[in-house]
């Protein structure tokens, strides 16, 4: 398993078995996860291969959005569940204060079960990490 | 509905084809239904249904995972159309929403479910090519015209997420819109490129086991959505697409496999970018053979005989026509293609049309 990837699955629980399948390989600071085609194709030179896992900072990696919607499914440690107000709240940018078990740093959030993307907790401030595409209502 | 004429050139083209042509101008004037797909590489049908039960979704008679909104309640008003999936609409058409109609649909855009990739806002007619298709899961298909990437993201759930699918547009605009719409839906089997279609499709030539030629086309079916597509409407506009069609369909050709399969489909009605761009392939490779589409619950015609000065080869009534009366949706138009276990190899052009920019540097193809 790619180290970044390793790193992400060991923060977040996720079992090894839901990532063995993919493959990851890292450009321009960027972890991408894929299908092993996807990742081997090289008849002409993508765009892009599959979806962005992560960005990779000097001491730090950051979780995306739409690669934890994915493979945060199964993540069994700090994760944060949010009502459908917070969801709301956090998906428009906003953050909320929430005394919650988990630490410090990045976390996912969750709503009704599904992985809505990833925030930043510094108890009790979780602040939303989301980028902001079109208002939720 | 649209109170507007139709163009007269319009009625008198297509009412010399067109079935019950009375009933095909009522339903072109009536507004789109919204529709959407629920996305299992995020949720399950019943997960979806659960969360958006207020909305009172009705299922697709002919796609266990599609469904349509029923109206707010009021009636739509003149030239209103549904927010709906952009995949023909923003090929020919700028603008994208018409306010007055939205009112009257109820929004998905605006719900987490959307904004997490549960649902896929798609027409239903732009539903059925992969349904078609029929991709499976480990294949190595090819969408070369893809964006926005409505039905790259449904090939992708019926795959399973496994193999890859080479999803393609030449639009830098347009596949930008594409990479989005793969992250939103979590496809992690999609390889997006941005290529002119005809190159794509020689450096993948007898590789793919599938592949979706959705071309870009004149649009005449986003008319329900748009009262302005039918402002444009012209036979000079018609006139546009089919020698980019025809390069694609070849392109597309050369791509599959021997044995393998291909849907060629359009959003719109003028025999001159459909049938006529089919005949154009069995014409290059008389042994690519056209099959009969069929989906239960969906009502499909034959494709023509002859437009105007051309008869086309008997095959061609295995095209088959998806008219808006009836089944309420876009027209549409698709081809089911297999390759031959012993095709040739393919001219790189077949003929179709002219050459790009990239193909006359590298000097191929000639």
């Amino acid at each position: 398993m790619n180290r970044r990837v390793r790193e992400l699955s060991e923060r977040f629980g996720i079992p090894a078995e839901t990532l063995d399948r993919l493959a990851a390989v890292e450009e321009q600071e960027t972890v991408f996860v894929g299908t092993p085609e996807v990742m081997e194709f090289d008849a002409v030179r993508p765009m892009r291969r599959g979806i962005r896992l992560a960005r990779v900072y000097p001491y730090s990696l950051k979780p995306t959005t739409f690669g934890m919607q994915v493979l945060g499914g199964h993540a069994t440690r700090n994760v944060i569940d949010l009502s459908d107000e917070q969801a709301k709240l956090l998906i428009n940018g906003g953050s909320l204060s929430t005394d919650v078990e988990a630490d410090n740093g990045f976390v996912l959030v969750r709503w009704r079960g599904f992985v809505v993307g990833v925030g930043f907790y510094k108890r009790p401030v979780l602040k939303s990490q989301i980028p902001r595409f079109r208002p939720v209502e | 509905m649209l109170t507007r004429k139709f163009p007269e050139a319009f009625v008198e083209r297509y009412s010399r084809f067109i079935p019950d042509f009375d009933a095909f101008q009522d339903a072109m004037q009536r507004p789109l239904r919204r529709t959407f797909r629920v996305n299992t590489l995020k949720a399950t049908r019943d997960q979806v249904l659960e969360l958006m039960a207020d909305l009172k979704p009705e299922p697709l008679p002919w796609f266990e995972l599609g469904f349509s909104l029923p109206e707010n309640g009021d009636s739509p008003g003149e030239g209103t159309r549904p927010q709906s999936d952009a995949t023909n609409a923003s090929r020919m058409c700028p603008q994208r929403e018409d306010a007055r109609y939205s009112s009257h649909f109820p929004s998905i855009g605006k719900r987490i479910e959307h904004f997490i990739g549960l649902v896929y806002v798609q027409e239903a007619a732009s539903m059925v090519p992969p349904l078609v298709l029929r991709p499976q899961p480990g294949e190595r298909v090819l969408d070369i015209a893809a964006a926005p990437g409505s039905k790259t993201t449904e090939m992708s759930a019926m795959m399973e997420n496994t193999g890859i699918i080479i999803s393609n547009d030449p639009s830098p605009t347009r596949v930008r819109g594409l990479i989005g719409n793969v992250d939103r839906a979590g496809c992690m089997n999609v390889a997006v490129c941005r290529m002119d279609g005809a190159s794509l499709g020689r450096a993948v030539a007898r590789t793919c086991d599938r592949v979706l030629v959705d071309a870009p086309c004149s649009s005449e079916g986003t008319i329900r959505k748009s009262a302005q597509a039918l402002d444009r409407w012209s036979v000079a506009a018609i006139e546009r697409f089919p020698s980019i069609q025809k390069r694609l369909i070849i392109a597309g050709y050369l791509a599959l496999r021997p044995g393998g399969v291909m849907v060629y489909s359009t959003c719109t009605i003028a025999p001159e970018e459909n049938e006529s761009v089919v005949a154009h392939l069995l014409a290059r490779q008389p042994e690519a053979e056209l099959q009969e589409a069929e989906l239960p619950g969906l009502k499909m015609r034959p494709g023509l005989a002859e437009w105007e000065h051309e008869s086309f080869p008997e095959a061609v009534s295995r095209c088959r026509r998806i008219l808006p009366q009836d089944n309420d949706t876009e027209p549409f138009f698709l081809a089911l293609i297999r390759k031959g276990d012993s095709s040739p190899h393919p001219s790189p052009l077949g003929g179709g049309g002219e050459r790009s920019e990239g193909e006359k540097a590298a000097g191929r193809g000639a």
